[in-house]
């Protein structure tokens, strides 16, 4: 048997991630205990609908959020609990609604911080109405073998240390969430373990005091003695003391009061839980109440220290009158034990796993990335740059101050070409649709391909080709017409040899000034002086001009488009922002600048 | 509980209808004449002035004067101003209209389990503390309005009569209604008198303690809780309160001026049990502390490094029960960065450190504190099979 918390009791728990946090608690305890989950139900607003994950041993249980505690009740009639872990401000309409269900028997709330006007109104309206009303700042309610209401209990390895998983013979109130646990530990290693324990909280007005949880345990034949962790303040403890002195009880009362360090500070000095004030004239002191106590019979020991060894005298005493039988420890083995996350089992060395995705440039797991091994923070402190930066993550090496400044001059080149050009046009087409800043870049990235931008790669492959196998100009040419062919990286819409591109002499000019070995850069030149000669727009282009650099440069052929891409980003990202700015229209291309070489109308034959 | 000065407590009151002294609260002796300038009442009447500060005995400390002009009123604000009590600096000086009076009676609501208790007397100022007997009580339940006619039963038991009965009903009902809608724990109006001009009642003086929880739904509490004992919250107490106010979980921390037992405790009952064992021990406390509710772990690096900071220490007791859901790995782990610092700054020579804690990941909480031997920290670490505060008795045995 137990009090409050059995094996017929069904949860609602209403909140958010607490909440939440709190049921994958509670499952644990089911796991231990072999028992399904008794939480049926969450209400939370916010996410009616929708439902919550709790893991439950390997497995993972999804349970239904509810906008109110009548919808869940009505969906799950067996429910008769539940707990709050709601906001101080919402907490008191939240635990209302709860206790005027007629379904709900028990709420126990956690909320801490509740305004006292609103506790006492919560208590008035459970007992009004017959029901108990647990708490506020209440760590929860647990009964040895069948449930547990809230995190009470701590974790897993805790309630096998505690051996929750079985009845004992003693209960425990407390105000403390912290005391809860540790004389469910004492009563665990020094006598065999709890019946029921309850937080009741530390606020000043706690909705159910001691005397009420004590005549439950009273009516309980499986508790024998009740253990109190009292605290300086209000008049809770005296009461006990009155209800325990007042007749011959079955259950012994074992009590310890903090507080009595009160005596020796300055006056007005106050410590602890909200609850824990001294009455204007000395009452509630810690030493009134653990007089009171005494006197009505209870067992209090001088120092929570020595409640260990009181526990232990009462429990053997009772096994000394056959009121108790002890029983027999569980064998570690038929202990049910949590499974282990992955995390855990592999830190453990128990599994091993096969990497999903492998990585040979970069690593997040440390305060900073690293790039191919350096800490970002240190390149930058170091000096290096952007380029240095494409080296390690596309080339894995870190690229000299001089390739760094041709890859510098390479973005700057190609960083934009006006609007009419079909990646900047089909940007700002979508920018002027409303679509947002990635989706409108991402339609210009698309245009990249072999007859925009897209040419780099190809062009450096078949110049290296041509470099490698120490092809002549008129080989290749005869190699590509019969296997690819037209050049790539030759020839231009709009350039040609009397309106030549710009971009593509400045960074000749500035590579050839720089006396390093350019193969692919000069057979490019000799390819073009032959193609150029056939037709005036044959020229080597911004394409073929930077493929080659790069290839030159050591950069492998497959990365090369990606030059092009990163350069082009920025200017896609202009003008997307440069539309934003203008607040620019819808825009739709004018009938007139379309040749409609469709079918004339014409009338639609019946249908066959 | 938040105490609230006489001044703002004097507003609440007005704002339920309770006849209160036109009065002003002044920072500085210009603040006070521009105000002069404007209220008759300060020009014509008879004033008071006091020291508004949370501070006992003003009377004695020479920080209550009646019986002024505004010349004297002007005078009695300078004085005032800036002088020192113990922690404390007045910065506020209150000044109200002297009410001309014979009787004086007593009026409070204070907070019960059930409700709260309406408390009348028809004595006043220092007689009613040496009268309890005379005062008589009316509880009322929470959620309820007290009946007219059971106040004026409670005016007529506490020994008023005639007119003065009827006044005295309806300034509890008003008194009632503040508390009941203000979210107060205590309202105490002692004395309240008649106003010789017109008989009407009036609050000579205001003790407000509120339900600082509530502040949520009172926008219009606008002015500063006052420190509850007696003296101004120190710097390291004012940052750790800063804290505290910004995280999930909480960090408190209050300096004990004397002591050489600092205390680091976790949870708000263990912290209360530790510090009863190191009194029990005839150990002097240094300070309360206690971190509870899962707190981060930076917060709990900024309470061990006030700790750590607090002069002449000679043990930190880091003690704590078995812990629901405060993990123990990352709460110790701002402990030790905080130790570390500290250390670093030249502080915990020859300090002793004192361990005893349980909870989610305690194995691997511990061993880090054990680790902490390595780097020379004089620390003694145990688990949860040494009893809750058998590390203060180890500590203390060699004092």
């Amino acid at each position: 048997m137990s009090i409050l918390a059995n094996k017929d009791t069904r949860v609602v728990i209403q909140g958010g991630v607490a909440g939440v946090n709190a049921a994958r608690r509670m499952a644990e305890f089911c796991y231990l205990n072999k028992k399904s989950l008794y939480v049926e139900a969450f209400v939370y607003p916010p996410d009616a609908g929708k439902t919550n994950e709790v893991p439950y041993g390997s497995g993972l249980l999804a349970i239904p959020v509810y906008k109110t505690v009548a919808e869940a009740t009505k969906n799950h009639p067996s429910i008769n609990t539940s707990l709050v872990y709601i906001g101080a401000d919402r907490a008191c309409a939240g635990t209302m609604e709860a206790l005027n269900d007629p379904h709900i028997k028990l709420v126990s709330m956690i909320t801490e911080g509740v305004p006292e006007k609103d506790a006492k109104l919560l208590a008035r309206q459970a007992t009004k109405l017959g029901k108990t009303f647990n708490g506020p700042s209440s760590i929860g309610i647990i009964s040895a073998g069948s449930c547990r209401l809230g995190v009470i209990g701590g974790a897993f390895d805790n309630l096998v240390s505690c051996k929750l998983y079985r009845e004992g013979s003693f209960g425990v109130i407390t105000k403390s969430g912290g005391l809860s646990n540790e004389i469910i530990w004492i009563c665990s290693q020094f006598a065999d373990g709890i019946t029921t324990a309850i937080g009741i909280g530390g606020d000043a007005y706690p909705g159910t005091d001691y005397v009420s949880y004590l005549e439950m345990f009273e009516n309980d034949p499986k508790t024998k003695a009740v253990v109190i962790v009292g605290e300086m303040g209000g008049d809770l403890e005296e009461r006990a003391a009155e209800w325990y002195g007042a007749k011959k009880r079955r259950i012994k009362l074992l009590a310890v009061v903090s507080g009595f360090c009160q005596e020796s500070l300055p006056k007005g000095m106050k410590f602890g839980h909200a609850g824990a004030k001294e009455g204007m004239k000395g009452e509630g002191s810690a030493r009134s109440k653990s007089d009171a106590l005494k006197k009505a019979g209870a067992i209090v020991p001088p120092t929570f220290g020595a409640l260990g060894p009181a526990i232990k005298e009462t429990y053997e005493e009772f096994v000394k009158s056959g009121q108790i039988v002890p029983i027999p420890d569980v064998p570690a083995s038929e202990v049910p034990k949590l499974p282990k996350t992955v995390e855990q089992a592999m830190r453990d060395n128990e599994v091993t796993v096969a990497p999903l995705i492998r990585t040979t440039i970069s690593d997040d797991r440390g305060d900073e990335p690293c790039y191919d091994g350096y800490p970002a923070s240190e390149l930058i402190n170091k000096g290096y740059e952007i380029p240095h930066i494409i080296g390690l993550l596309w080339d894995k090496r870190l690229i000299s101050k001089q390739e760094a400044e041709i890859v510098k001059r390479i973005l700057m080149l190609s960083a934009d070409h006006g609007p009419c050009v079909s990646g900047a046009y089909a940007t700002i087409l979508a920018a002027c649709a409303g679509i947002g800043l990635s989706q409108a870049v991402a339609a210009g990235m698309i245009m990249i391909g072999p007859r925009f931008g897209g040419a780099v790669t190809d062009a450096g492959r078949w110049f290296k080709y041509a470099v490698d196998n120490k092809m002549t100009v008129d080989e290749f040419l005869a190699y590509m017409k019969k296997n690819v062919g037209p050049v790539p990286g030759i020839g231009h819409r709009v350039k040609s040899l009397r309106n030549p591109d710009k971009r593509v002499k400045e960074l000749v000019g500035y590579v050839k000034s720089l006396n390093i070995k350019t193969p692919c850069l000069d057979f490019a030149l000799q390819v073009e002086q032959v193609t150029a000669a056939k037709k005036d727009n044959l020229i080597l282009n911004v394409d073929g001009t930077m493929a080659a650099v790069l290839v030159d440069i050591g950069f492998p052929v497959d990365s090369l488009n990606g030059f092009f891409i990163l350069a082009r980003t920025i200017g896609l990202i202009g003008h997307w922002v440069d539309q934003k700015r203008q607040d620019s229209r819808l825009i739709r291309l004018f009938d007139y600048l379309v040749n409609y070489a469709a079918p004339k109308r014409r009338e639609v034959p019946p249908l066959k | 509980m938040a105490k609230v000065l006489e001044g703002p407590g004097m507003g609440l009151m007005k704002k339920w209808g309770i006849t209160v002294p036109n009065y002003v609260v002044v920072t500085s002796v210009e603040q006070f004449n521009e105000l002069a300038k404007v209220n008759d009442w300060i020009q014509k009447g008879k004033l008071v002035a006091k020291a508004h500060e949370a501070l006992g005995s003003r009377f004695k400390l020479g920080l209550v004067k009646v019986d002024l002009d505004r010349k004297g009123a002007e005078a009695a604000v300078k004085e005032m101003l800036g002088k020192q009590v113990g922690s404390i600096t007045v910065s506020q000086v209150i000044v109200s209209e002297m009410i001309p009076h014979k009787e004086e009676y007593y009026a409070s609501v204070k907070s019960t389990r059930i409700g709260c208790e309406i408390l009348l007397a028809n004595c006043g100022g220092i007689e009613v503390e040496s009268n309890w007997d005379r005062v008589k009580k009316l509880a009322v339940e929470v959620g309820e309005k007290p009946a007219a006619a059971d106040l004026d039963k409670l005016a007529k038991e506490a020994g008023f009569s005639g007119p003065v009965a009827k006044k005295m009903a309806e300034f509890a009902n008003k008194l009632f209604t503040c508390f009941d809608n203000e979210d107060a724990q205590y309202l105490e109006v002692n004395p309240v008198v008649v106003r010789e001009s017109d008989g009407e009642l009036i609050a000579l003086d205001a003790v407000t303690l509120l339900d600082g929880d509530a502040k949520f739904r009172h926008p219009d509490w606008n002015f500063q809780f006052a420190a509850e004992f007696g003296r101004a919250y120190t710097k390291d107490e004012v940052e750790v309160m800063a804290v505290d106010s910004k995280i999930k979980g909480s960090v408190k921390f209050i300096q004990i001026p004397g002591g050489n037992i600092a205390m680091l405790p976790a949870g708000g009952g263990a912290s209360v049990y530790y510090s009863d064992a190191v009194v029990a021990r005839g150990g002097k406390l240094a300070n309360y502390a206690e971190y509870s509710g899962d707190p981060p772990d930076w917060a709990v690096e900024v309470l061990t490094e006030k700790v750590a900071s607090l002069p002449d220490i000679k043990h930190i007791i880091v003690g704590g029960a078995i812990a629901n859901f405060t993990d123990v790995k990352k709460t110790f782990g701002g402990i030790i960065a905080g130790f570390r610092k500290a250390k670093g700054e030249g502080k915990l020579k020859g300090v002793k450190i004192w361990v005893r804690r349980g909870g989610p990941n305690e194995k691997e909480g511990l061993e880090l504190m054990r680790k902490l031997k390595d780097e020379g920290f004089d620390i003694n670490v145990f688990d949860r099979n040494l009893p809750l505060t058998d590390i203060v008795d180890m500590a203390l045995q060699n004092k």
